[in-house]
């Protein structure tokens, strides 16, 4: 299981925009992937609805996770997402 | 089969018109946006279900069978920081169709520089599933789009 940690860092958190991009990204691999705030229960990264009602905010951690071929590729652009200011 | 209600009286929209390409490019799902009366109103549940986010300037209802509508009340309206807006329920609420949610005022929300119009969205849907009820003028609470 690939996994990568990292803070938000958008003034909105993961909403509207990233949550967006985020979850488009999420949505064209094959993979299974998986967003959880620290501590806190995984859900679905490719639903916007799952994201959204995450409630990620600025300044979180998130551990997002996925399992197979291109699972490192596919964690690095989450990951860039999800720090861009 | 779900009947998505307009939240807020005004002109309905295809979202593309929405000044804002998360929207108008169908990034968060389809739907389709409320051009709002310019007054004090109170934006509504489109569907019957439960809260399951809340901010002052958008919220999220979620279907007993898991479908997810956002209302997005004006664009950029987060950066007001729920100014203006007052909050009617809570998270985690159960409500019924048409019961108020949110009160705000559209025209205070253009007289501060922003746009009001509200798109109102499901939630990892895909395109074909959306089909348009209504064009043109809508009450607050009449149908606005069916979700196959």
């Amino acid at each position: 299981m690939a996994q990568r940690q990292i803070t938000v860092e958008s003034e909105v958190g993961l909403h509207a925009r990233p949550a967006a991009t985020f979850v488009q990204t999420a949505a064209k691999a094959s993979l299974d992937v998986t967003v959880a705030k620290q501590g806190g229960q995984p859900v679905n990264a490719k639903s916007i609805l799952a994201v959204l009602a995450l409630d990620v905010r600025q300044g979180d951690t998130v551990v997002i996770e996925a399992e197979g071929e291109g699972a490192d590729e596919l964690l690095d652009a989450l990951a860039l997402i999800a720090s861009a200011p | 089969m779900t009947t998505v209600l307009a939240p807020v009286a005004g002109a309905a929209l295809a979202l593309r018109a929405v000044p804002d390409p998360v929207f108008s490019q169908g990034l968060v799902g389809p739907g389709l946006a409320i051009e709002p009366v310019r007054e004090p109103g109170r934006a509504v549940a489109p569907i019957a279900g439960t809260i399951v986010k809340l901010h002052p300037h958008a919220f999220v209802v979620v279907g007993d069978d898991g479908r997810g509508v956002l209302v997005h009340l004006g664009i950029d309206t987060v950066q007001l920081r729920g100014e203006g807006f007052e909050v009617l329920a809570s998270e985690g609420d159960r409500v019924e169709a048409g019961q108020p949610v949110v009160a705000w005022n559209p025209a205070e929300v253009e007289a501060g520089g922003r746009c009001p119009v509200c798109p109102v969205v499901a939630l990892d849907a895909v395109a074909e599933a959306v089909t348009r009820i209504a064009d043109g003028p809508v009450d607050t609470g009449d149908e606005l789009f069916v979700w196959t």
